[in-house]
């Protein structure tokens, strides 16, 4: 009952609109005999096992099997002795009766339950619930405003207020929250707008953001402050927050539990700045300009007990993705140095807006399909099918109802648990036309593309967006992007960067610093480092004197490492990026069970393939599978794998394409070079010999070489035709960058701000 | 920098006065600059130049069985510019000509690891070497020797000196009178270029020539004044006879009718000598004429010299797999593959399984070589052809 992966494939029992299901009915299983029946099992087959063993072993001697014979007798013993339940007339006294343990069952709160569970939303130590609480927060913000059909802006500021405690605020400029559901969209939890529809959406479950709140209530006892503008002449209402986790209900703190409504205009203004409210009240201008006023969104800030850290699973990592999958998003980030992060939108085109879908029949279980049937508004059995499912026509549904021996014409209150089933059972065999997949919007080639090349330098981009496809009535889309080439971070990091790198670290010793705060960097990488810098690898990050940390630093940026790095794989669910959980999730499976090698990359059998290349991969779907609330890793389903698969291997083969031209091109021009090198000394020789001029018999040569060399280069196909080299047809949404990587890291370094600082 | 400065010395495109060319120096020079010329005319064509170079190996030599030496073939092999695997050794060989060229034109001879001092330095814009060492350039003159058919005394080369005589004649080498009769302990340094031009016999008593292997067994000739007492020449090789002492052979077998005896360890490696000095080597087939000595005698030491002679078992050296592979080899020679005796004594060698050397005979006494075992062979002509 408590796992959520039931919860999430039968949304009903956790519908927080019905009063019945407000709470989770959990009973404890304690005493429950059908909780022992499975331990006797075990246990008496573990006497068998051990008499045999006995008997196996005393073959020669007869005490053995005495002893055997006196184990045997034990498992009747312990029967009676542990489980007075199952056998209450052997005449012992019963430890608690079942009056007494009815006083003590009860329902649980879901607050309680996410308290008591909080590392199921992501909540496990301090250093991610900081980063699940701006995701949460920066999530809903994005979804808010495209749903508004607003271009997103958002703001994140994180300050640190006490050691080990931090106040995170996240604004944007979306449509705000009328007054009424402030509350219950901060202050409970299971509450909000897209759990229950078919949609293409980041958040799902409607739990994040006030889980967030309860995170900071409960560690700092600080309330949530919620500031929201609908428009510019409407007042901006403003409320501090508490969740009552018993009964999941918020509580409203100021304004004597009513909150407080700012009025708009300069009154107000001044009103936050006496209250110290934070707001920003306008988008950053050009210069010269006159800055635009934000005229309406929503401000969350939570205090929280947490600890920040950059690198891999960071704040700052988890914002840089999210601005890759987002090119629509102008993200502004403050972080706890006060140093603020931009990262700029490079369109200002919404993504297709993503349409509500109803459930496919083939996705339905069938107790699901039973309260729709109970639920149901229409007469006949005909009429639900096509009214309460995507892709039933009339015939469909006669169809359905033949071979379910349902009349088409029965009343749907009248179906019972029988002929339900039978019609759950028809609904598998019947041929059903897929959901239409228009509802997924992807993120697009073009967009993955310019994502890519403005955060991971590289010599060589492409992108593919695979059709959509469905899995379990549930359309979803695959889209791959993959970057080859260019320094990685571990080459980019300044000795200061690096020096605070290493104090921040909680790691234990050097080699692990470097795997975890470097993306990509193998074990093997990481030793070779630390080879060349004479360093152990098991001695303390944190207490390296600062002589150390120079040769580090000149280590990690002559080793290379671009052999023993591992692709690194940016994995996106419904445009979000996931951090954690790598190893669980179905993208890194796939990446890692897809033959690389026969695209020109270095891979052991059943790992990440080595070579300086990142790939991202994007799930979109309107319900994607993930493997806990937490959302951190997908489920693999076989469909969603098979997409995958073809995914990966589309930009696998142009990635191989690339790399065979590539190593073509060296070839042809080193051999020239291996000619050009001797021409100069055979010149020099001959003009020695006979007294020819020695450069212009140098010019000849060269010129023959020349010749010779694309001569001996030109491929014919397989019909015996020259093929032209430098004309192969990558497919579309190739980006190739004929720029030495330092160049490139160098352009980079000057135009880009958001690059100045690593991640 | 070595470049820079070799250009520097170049541009005197003909030779300073002072030295007077011989008819030898002409024709070699001309050779080499044909050589160059037909690269140049190529080049100016548009075209890939090449070089032939006659084939040296195994497969382009041919026994003249009325020779009875070995020649070489034919056979040539394409050196390209325009071909990855050669483009090098073609540079390179246009290199050993240049150097040729110098040495000849100033009038002077340097060893054949000279020539790879004048010529190694580093190729402009790299950091490769012309050559990297000197196993590298060797083969290339050789090269250079078959393409231009002229002899490395020709090109002003010399290999090192190794090899000693000592003997009844008296010659003249380069103006200067030898007596080899009175050459002390260490005998006469062959020289490594014994053309008549430079050696001249002036008066000789000896009535065979006794070839031995290496220094060891000739230093014990010499001493026990072998030579002395049987009026005859002492030579050794060093091992592998270098050209110089073989075309001494040849020129004593030849030009003062000795006829010639070796004395060589009993293992492949001393057949081969043998056949070198008999048949000429595969590797300069193009000098067996000059070389070759197909009336030379082989004195041993035998397979059978083990049980003959009563030798200790200490004395035995097993044999190695790439020795039993060689001798196999070596039985193969159409100069060996129709000598009965040849293909017996390999064949003992192979079943006794060891290998014999000419001071294994010491262990039976310091002078048993000199004063038993070569005067009994002497005595029985019991040689192998």
């Amino acid at each position: 009952m408590g796992s959520p992966d039931r919860n999430r494939y039968n949304p009903d029992i956790l519908n927080p609109s019905s009063p019945r299901t407000e709470k989770l009915s959990y009973r404890s299983t304690g005493g429950h005999p059908v909780g022992m029946a499975p331990r006797l099992r075990t246990e008496s087959q573990r006497v068998k096992e051990y008499q045999a063993l006995a008997t196996s072993n005393g073959k020669k001697k007869k005490a053995d099997s005495t002893r055997a014979a006196r184990a045997s007798k034990r498992p009747s013993d312990s029967k009676t002795r542990r489980v007075p339940n199952t056998a209450p007339a052997n005449g012992k006294r019963r430890r608690v009766t079942a009056e007494a343990m009815a006083a003590k069952q009860r329902d649980i709160s879901v607050g309680e339950f996410f308290a008591k569970n909080r590392h199921l939303l992501g909540f496990d130590n301090p250093r991610k619930a900081l980063l699940t609480s701006v995701k949460e927060a920066v999530d809903n913000s994005l979804d808010a405003c495209e749903e508004a059909g607003i271009v997103p802006e958002v703001w994140v500021r994180i300050e640190q207020t006490a050691p080990a405690r931090f106040r995170v605020s996240i604004q944007d400029n979306g449509p705000g929250i009328m007054k009424k559901q402030i509350p219950l969209i901060f202050g409970k939890l299971l509450y909000g707008s897209k759990f229950h529809r078919l949609r293409m959406s980041r958040g799902q479950q409607g739990i994040g953001i006030s889980a967030a709140g309860m995170y900071g209530m409960l560690t700092t006892g600080r309330p949530i402050k919620i500031v929201s503008k609908l428009s510019v002449r409407r007042p901006t209402h403003y409320y501090e927050l508490q969740i009552d986790t018993k009964k999941n209900k918020p509580e409203i703190l100021n304004g004597r539990g009513e909150g407080v409504d700012i009025p708009p205009g300069k009154a107000g203004r001044a009103y936050m700045q006496r209250h110290r409210i934070e707001w920003v009240g306008h988008y950053d201008a050009e210069e010269g300009d006159e800055p635009t006023e934000v005229r309406s969104g929503t401000r969350v800030t939570i205090e929280m007990e947490a600890r920040y850290q950059r690198g891999r699973g960071s704040v700052d990592e988890y914002l840089e993705q999210t601005a890759i999958a987002n090119p629509h998003v102008t993200l502004h980030y403050t972080d706890p140095e006060g140093t603020e992060h931009i990262y700029p939108r490079s369109t200002t085109d919404l993504p297709a807006e993503p349409k509500e879908i109803k459930p496919h029949p083939y996705g339905v279980e069938l107790g699901r399909l039973v309260t729709m049937l109970k639920e149901g508004k229409t007469v006949t059995i005909t009429q639900f099918l096509t009214s309460a499912f995507s892709r039933v026509s009339p015939a469909v549904a006669r169809r359905i109802c033949q071979t379910a021996s349902v009349s088409t014409r029965a009343s749907t209150r009248r179906i019972g648990r029988e002929e339900a089933d039978s019609l759950y059972q028809a609904i598998q065999v019947t041929k059903i036309k897929p959901p239409a997949t228009d509802c997924v919007s992807p993120i697009g080639e073009d967009l993955l593309l310019q994502g890519l090349y403005r955060v991971v330098p590289g010599e060589f981009y492409c992108a593919t967006t695979r059709p959509p496809a469905v899995y379990r009535g549930n359309p979803f889309q695959i889209e791959v992007a993959l970057a080859y080439g260019g320094n990685s971070v571990v080459q980019k990091v300044t000795l200061d960067l690096l020096t605070e790198l290493l104090s921040e670290s909680d790691a234990r010793t050097l080699r692990q610093f470097l795997i975890m705060t470097f993306d990509g960097l193998g074990v093997d990488a990481a030793d070779r480092i630390l080879k060349e810098a004479k360093l152990g690898t098991r001695q303390s990050p944190s207490k390296l004197p600062h002589d150390a940390i120079k040769t580090m630093h000149h280590a990690m940026r002559n080793v290379n490492i671009s052999e023993g790095q591992s692709m690194q794989v940016l994995r996106y669910a419904n445009r979000v990026p996931l951090q954690f959980k790598q190893r669980d999730c179905a993208i890194t499976e796939s990446v890692m069970k897809t033959n690389w090698r026969s695209y020109g990359l270095s891979q052991t059998r059943g790992s990440l393939p080595s070579g300086p290349i990142s790939i991202m991969v994007h799930v979109a779907s309107v319900w994607v599978p993930f493997t806990s609330e937490s959302k951190e890793a997908i489920a693999a389903y076989p469909e969603i794998q098979r997409e995958l698969r073809l995914g990966l291997q589309a930009v696998g083969r142009k990635l191989g394409m690339y790399l065979r031209r590539r190593k073509r091109v060296k070839q042809e021009s080193d051999r020239r070079n291996i000619f050009l090198r001797y021409l100069g000394e055979v010149a020099t020789a001959v003009s020695a010999l006979n007294g020819t001029d020695r450069d212009a018999l140098y010019a000849q040569l060269l010129a023959v070489a020349k010749r010779k060399t694309t001569e001996a280069d030109a491929r014919f196909d397989q019909r015996g035709q020259r093929i032209q080299e430098g004309s192969e047809d990558y497919g579309d949404n190739v980006l190739i960058v004929d720029q030495q990587p330092e160049d490139l890291l160098a352009d980079k370094l000057a135009n880009d701000d958001a690059q100045k600082k690593l991640f | 920098m070595a470049k820079k400065v070799r250009r520097k010395k170049v541009p005197p495109k003909h030779p300073a006065s002072s030295v007077k060319l011989s008819m030898t120096d002409k024709k070699t020079l001309a050779a080499l600059r044909s050589v160059a010329d037909d690269l140049t005319r190529t080049a100016q064509r548009g075209r890939a130049p090449h070089i032939r170079i006659p084939s040296r190996s195994l497969g382009n030599v041919r026994y003249n069985k009325a020779k009875r030496f070995i020649e070489m073939g034919s056979g040539t092999n394409r050196r390209e510019l325009f071909n990855l695997a050669q483009a090098k050794s073609y540079m390179q060989t246009i290199l050993v000509g240049s150097g040729c060229k110098k040495l000849i034109e100033q009038g002077k001879t340097t060893s054949i690891r000279g020539l790879f001092y004048l010529l190694k330095h580093t190729i402009e814009g790299t950091k490769e070497e012309t050559f990297d060492q000197q196993s590298d350039c060797d083969p290339i003159i050789e090269d250079v020797e078959v393409a231009l058919n002229a002899m490395r005394e020709e090109l002003h080369l010399y290999a090192k000196n190794a090899g000693s005589m000592v003997g009844p004649i008296s010659l003249v080498d380069s103006g200067d009178e030898i007596d080899c009769s009175r050459m002390g302990s260490g005998g006469y340094n062959i020289p490594s270029i014994v053309e008549p031009n430079v050696v001249q016999f002036k008066e000789c008593d000896a009535q065979f020539i006794l070839h031995v292997e290496k220094d060891t067994v000739w230093r014990r000739f010499n001493e026990d004044k072998f030579w002395k007492q049987y009026q005859c020449i002492l030579t050794h090789g060093g091992g592998q006879p270098p050209r110089g002492v073989r075309r001494m052979l040849n020129r004593l077998h030849n030009e003062l009718k000795l006829p010639i005896y070796c004395l060589l360890d009993n293992d492949p490696w001393g057949y081969y000598i043998y056949s070198v000095i008999k048949q000429g080597s595969i590797n300069l087939a193009y000098e067996s004429k000059l070389m070759a000595i197909p009336k030379a005698r082989y004195i041993g030491l035998r397979s059978k010299d083990y049980e003959r002679c009563q030798l200790s078992p200490s004395v035995r050296i097993d044999l190695k797999q790439t020795d039993v592979k060689r001798a196999k080899q070596i039985a193969q020679y159409p100069w060996f593959e129709t000598k009965k005796a040849w293909q017996k004594e390999i064949a003992l060698m192979l079943k006794n399984g060891f290998k014999l050397e000419v001071e294994a005979l010491i262990s039976k006494d310091i002078s048993y070589v000199t004063e038993v075992y070569v005067p009994e062979r002497l005595e029985d002509r019991d040689f192998l052809d």
